[in-house]
């Protein structure tokens, strides 16, 4: 039995980049079957498992507390559900994956530049047409923490599973809610954020699980590694 | 010797008994899409939900009014009809997915609006007082009045309904109110001609493959872009701002908050004399027979949905948990398919509520 359970991403930049995070931190982190096996060894640190997964199952993982650590993005967390970001610590910021979840209009919506010209948008549309205003996307609790932080309520989400730039001009939706780094795949399909439109500034995180179980060895190898990344120790009381 | 919750059940039963002899009972598991179109994200998110093997998404009922009222309209609306309920409702809440169990009247279709709401506040008085609870306070509030304030008032028509859809929400309002008072956006760029914009508009929607009738109209988008640009067309007077401020602000007694209701009115000339006899009448009426209870108005109270009209309602005892609640919703039945609008009045009590505070 470990004491403690590290998962990182499995694939791609992220898996890169995240071990040579840990590299860096003094964790060389391998994946002795290669590419194909989802376990590695951490060298510097007794005591823990690694565990490759998606970027996805390692957020929803963390809030379950099936895992103690993990390297995700924080619009990834907030995805998993409304109370998942109570559920985990977020212990530093990695300086990598960063993208922001922003709102995003058509361009040719020229009244609209900030938030408060949706919510005028938005009553409208329920005071003038047959249906609400309508958002695609696919960070749901993002979207209605933010709407609802803004006093917006007229409106309704369709939940997107790829390509949710398309939504406006496929009329699925009028306006969307997605991740960007560069904003120009928005730019290419005639959206444009508004102008305080950024819900969140995501990046990969070391993460760590308060819902986990936390014994006095699994809190050592934590309280070890987090030393190897220049962080304090943590209170993790749910 | 504290009453066991059970005989607190049993004489709040008994209640509902005497207003509808047999109650209605809904199913549990309903489309969630019927909320949704009905109420909007902000309530659908509070919804339990579940996907059938059809793809289709449905919900614990998170109420008891859309379903009766489904019910009711499915059975062809036949005249007036009286709607007694007890069970479980589920929501989400911040601290995770919760059941209570509700009991409620709802009353449809009745001709006479006014006695309708006097029966649903004797309702839920008569239950409060078999609960033997003591200390309570009903506030009222009116979508009514607001309604008539919003039309008598000087503003452009095109912000009467933003500023609707936000009633009942303080903080939403508040802001709307403090974006109209401040300058208009760009107001030193000269004001575009109307259809050369609306050229411009079409033509850049074309070019990004967007429907020009299926969401916002190019007519629409530019209108609303001049409108953000005039100084004079779409401007809310300071006067109309201070009115509404002062108006929202109003709260106390029924008689105090009516008297200053009445004094904001005559010096604004905006009449509300009959939304506020009406408010009056129904308090005075409740005075009678709850002679204990502390009657309120709140004129920025309401519940955000934009179905009630008339007076909504709540009660509380000495904490801060809604004992009861409800009100007049003229226009739910409408908004699901009957030709016109329906008289509803209908309340609902929480009786997990109720009875923590019978033996608090």
């Amino acid at each position: 039995m470990p004491d403690l359970i590290l998962a990182l991403p499995s694939k791609g930049r992220l898996e890169e980049q995240a071990r040579s995070t840990f590299e860096k931190a003094g964790l060389k982190i391998t994946r002795p079957g290669g590419a194909r096996a989802y376990q590695g060894e951490l060298g510097g640190l007794d005591g823990v498992t690694v565990r490759f997964l998606s970027a996805g199952e390692i957020a929803r993982e963390l809030t379950r507390g099936n895992i103690h650590v993990g390297v995700t993005g924080a619009d990834l967390i907030h995805e998993v559900s409304e109370a998942a970001p109570h559920q985990v610590i977020f212990a530093k910021p990695l300086e990598f994956g960063e993208a922001d979840v922003v709102i995003a209009v058509p361009d040719a919506w020229r009244d609209v530049t900030h938030v408060d010209d949706l919510s005028d948008v938005g009553a409208d549309f329920a005071a003038h047409k047959t249906r609400w205003l309508r958002i695609a996307t696919k960070y749901v609790n993002l979207t209605r923490a933010f709407f609802a932080r803004h006093g917006i309520a007229e409106y309704r989400i369709v939940e997107s599973l790829g390509a949710t730039e398309a939504a406006p001009a496929n009329g699925s939706a009028d306006l969307i809610v997605d991740i960007t780094t560069t904003g120009s795949t928005l730019r290419a399909n005639g959206l444009r954020v508004l102008e305080d439109g950024v819900i969140l500034k995501s990046q990969a995180n070391l993460v760590v699980s308060k819902t986990a179980t936390w014994d006095a060895a699994s809190r050592q190898v934590l309280d070890e590694m987090l030393r190897a990344f220049g962080v304090a120790t943590l209170d993790l009381k749910a | 010797m504290m009453p066991a919750a059970t005989e607190i059940i049993r004489k709040l039963g008994a209640v509902l008994d005497t207003y509808v002899p047999e109650r209605t009972e809904p199913d549990l598991l309903v489309p969630a899409n019927d909320y949704f179109e009905l109420a909007g994200e902000e309530f659908g998110r509070r919804l339990m939900l579940t996907t059938g093997v059809d793809g289709h998404d449905y919900c614990l009922r998170p109420d008891f009014t859309l379903p009766v009222a489904q019910n009711f309209l499915r059975s062809g609306a036949p005249g007036a009809a009286s709607f007694g309920y007890w069970g479980k409702v589920f929501r989400q809440r911040s601290d995770g997915p919760a059941e209570f169990t509700q009991m409620g009247l709802e009353l449809l279709g009745h001709d006479d609006a006014d006695a309708a709401l006097d029966k649903v506040l004797r309702f839920v008085v008569d239950g409060l007082e078999a609960a033997d609870l003591r200390n309570l306070t009903l506030t009222f509030g009116s979508v009514a009045l607001f309604e008539a304030l919003l039309g008598g008032a000087d503003i452009p028509a095109v912000w009467l309904p933003r500023l609707r859809h936000r009633f009942g929400n303080p903080e939403a309002l508040d802001a709307l109110l403090n974006r109209l008072g401040s300058a208009p956006v760009a107001a030193e760029v000269a004001i575009p001609n109307r259809q050369s914009l609306i050229a411009e508009i079409t033509e850049q929607m074309v070019a990004d493959g967007l429907s020009l009738t299926e969401g916002r109209t190019p007519a629409e988008i530019a209108n609303r872009y001049i409108e953000q640009r005039e100084l004079d067309a779409a401007r809310v007077p300071s006067e109309t701002l201070a009115l509404l401020r002062d108006f929202l602000q109003v709260s106390g007694t029924v008689e105090s908050a009516v008297a200053r209701v009445t004094d904001l009115a005559a010096a604004s000339g905006t009449d509300l004399s009959a939304p506020v006899e009406t408010l009056m009448r129904h308090a005075e009426n409740l005075a009678t027979f709850a002679p204990g209870m502390i009657l309120n108005f709140a004129a920025g109270f309401a519940p955000r949905l934009h179905y009630y009209t008339g007076l909504v309602f709540e009660v509380r005892g000495r904490g801060t948990d809604v004992l009861a609640s409800g009100g007049q919703y003229d226009r739910l039945l409408s908004a699901l398919g009957a030709p016109g609008e329906i008289a509803a009045s209908g309340a609902a009590m929480w009786i997990e509520r109720i009875v923590e505070a019978a033996n608090a």
